[in-house]
């Protein structure tokens, strides 16, 4: 049976939807927020090739970026707690945000010490030359530039970061995918409520694309 | 002041830098000279630092540091006492021109940051860029750059200057405002240890002139030694063909 397209439909649904835009922007901005810090670290670790630890990081790096997110997420939330007690309270929002954090942290790792490593080396020398610590070199003169540099492919991310927030209905996360797929599910308006919910994600990832196109027009120019 | 004893340096098998031994007092000017390839930059990068000698001792101020056995609190020793003049400026692209001079006075020195940068403009207005302060690098001139590189240098309480061909990157035009800068340094007889091809400032400026070839000090003396009476028949060479090529 063919059931004719209800608009009248979509505009009710939007407003249903938008209630729960809040837990998926919560989720994009905290695992975003986690991913930075993570990812600043594991740069760095390459970066100043730490002995020992970057080994690890290069183990790390290459398996969040070499298995599924929505692996990591079972992993995290189904599989962990199994035999890690500490993690069988956890639930899903948290692990959600873990998740997307640990995985897009990888990604981000990398563009941000390709971002340092494209700072020309004669500067952390002139930090060096003047009795400066390498430390205080990357706060005050190499990472105010590689972040320059760094912020399109980041902003890329965090837009990609609220896409992938809609995997974490598998986990149980009541967001907008999920109210989508309940909705869909009771009135047996599938296509609508899909639709719909693909017209929410469209229009914020434009909001922020635009926003990410006026920041690289103000990096562009600072100096 | 200054005192170089058997310092060598090795990249891999290549033998760069070869048993180099000499001494500069203060307010001493001297001048290295010599074909590209010698061994001239990493030279100064070894009084730096900035590579680490294979052996040898180098003695700056009240640092003595032993290639076979430094450590990293006697590096930042040694580097708070010389400052460097990079040939390409390498300034810090993210500051102006007044932030660079005074970054190593608030970060290295602890100087209060109103009194560093009122310390650093002065500097500057030294370096004939009063008009300056506020630009960026990008915004500046090549000449206008080395000078900023110069003026923080020269913020940087260093015993002695490091300059590594400060004028070899630079259009012609630029070239005499930023020797002029060095001469007035030399007049106020601010110790410095300068990489040249210019061998009219070699000439004029230098207390001691050291020409190195493959490694080695071959000679050194007074520029009239070294420039109109070498001793060794490849300073005469040298001295014959740089003079002649007019640099
Ligand atoms: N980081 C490095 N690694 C390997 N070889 C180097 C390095 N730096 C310099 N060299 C080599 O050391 C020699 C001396 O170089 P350099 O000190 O730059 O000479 P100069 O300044 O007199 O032109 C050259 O043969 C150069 O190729
Ligand atoms: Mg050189």
């Amino acid at each position: 049976m063919q059931s004719s397209f209800d608009f009248q439909y979509i505009i009710e649904l939007m407003p249903i939807l938008l209630k729960y835009l809040g837990v998926t922007m919560e989720m994009a901005l905290w695992g975003f927020v986690f991913a930075l810090i993570l990812a600043l670290g594991l740069a760095l670790v390459r970066v100043f090739k730490i002995t020992f630890i970057q080994h690890l990081v290069s183990l790390y790096i290459s398996f969040f970026r070499g298995t599924p997110l929505l692996v990591q997420l079972f992993l995290l939330y189904y599989g962990f707690p199994q035999f890690m007690p500490i993690f069988v309270g956890m639930d899903a929002f948290t692990a959600a945000i873990i998740g997307l954090s640990l995985h897009f942290s990888a990604y981000m790792a990398e563009s941000i010490r390709a971002a340092i490593l494209g700072i020309d080396k004669s500067q952390m020398e002139a930090c060096l030359s003047l009795g400066m610590t390498r430390f205080q070199a990357m706060k005050r003169v190499i990472l105010p530039q590689a972040s320059r540099v760094a912020t399109p492919s980041l902003m890329n991310y965090f837009i990609d970061m609220i896409k992938s927030t809609s995997l974490a209905f598998t986990l149980g996360v009541v967001e907008i995918m999920a109210k989508a797929q309940m909705e869909a599910s009771s009135s047996f308006k599938f296509f609508e409520s899909f639709l719909a919910v693909a017209i929410v994600y469209w229009v914020v990832v434009i909001i922020f694309t635009r926003i990410q196109h006026l920041l690289e027009y103000k990096l562009n120019k600072a100096y | 002041m200054i005192k170089v004893t058997s310092l060598s340096k090795k990249f891999g098998d290549l033998e760069v830098l070869k048993d180099i031994n000499f001494e500069v007092s203060q307010g001493e000017i001297i001048v290295i000279i010599g074909p590209s390839g010698t061994g001239k930059s990493t030279l100064l990068r070894c009084l730096n630092y900035l590579e680490t000698p294979t052996s040898g001792l180098i003695h700056i101020g009240d640092v003595n540091i032993d290639a076979s056995s430094h450590t990293a609190k006697e590096v930042t020793a040694l580097r708070k006492q010389s400052s460097f003049v990079f040939q390409n400026y390498s300034l810090f692209a993210n500051k102006t021109a007044l932030q660079n001079v005074a970054e190593s006075l608030i970060t290295v020195w602890g100087v209060p940051k109103t009194e560093a940068l009122a310390k650093s403009e002065a500097i500057l207005i030294k370096v004939g860029l009063k008009d300056k302060l506020h630009i960026y690098p990008s915004q500046l001139s090549g000449g206008q750059q080395q000078r900023v590189g110069i003026a923080r240098a020269m913020a940087a309480k260093g015993e002695v200057i490091l300059f590594d061909e400060p004028t070899s990157a630079l259009d012609p035009e630029w070239v005499d405002e930023v020797l002029a800068v060095m001469k007035q340094l030399a007049v106020e007889r601010q110790t410095m240890i300068v990489v040249t091809h210019e061998m009219q400032f070699a000439k004029e400026v230098a207390d001691t002139v050291i020409f190195m070839e493959d490694g080695y000090i071959v000679e050194q003396g007074s520029p009239q030694q070294i420039f109109e009476n070498p001793q060794h028949q490849r300073t005469k060479a040298f001295v014959k063909r740089a003079l002649k090529k007019g640099y």
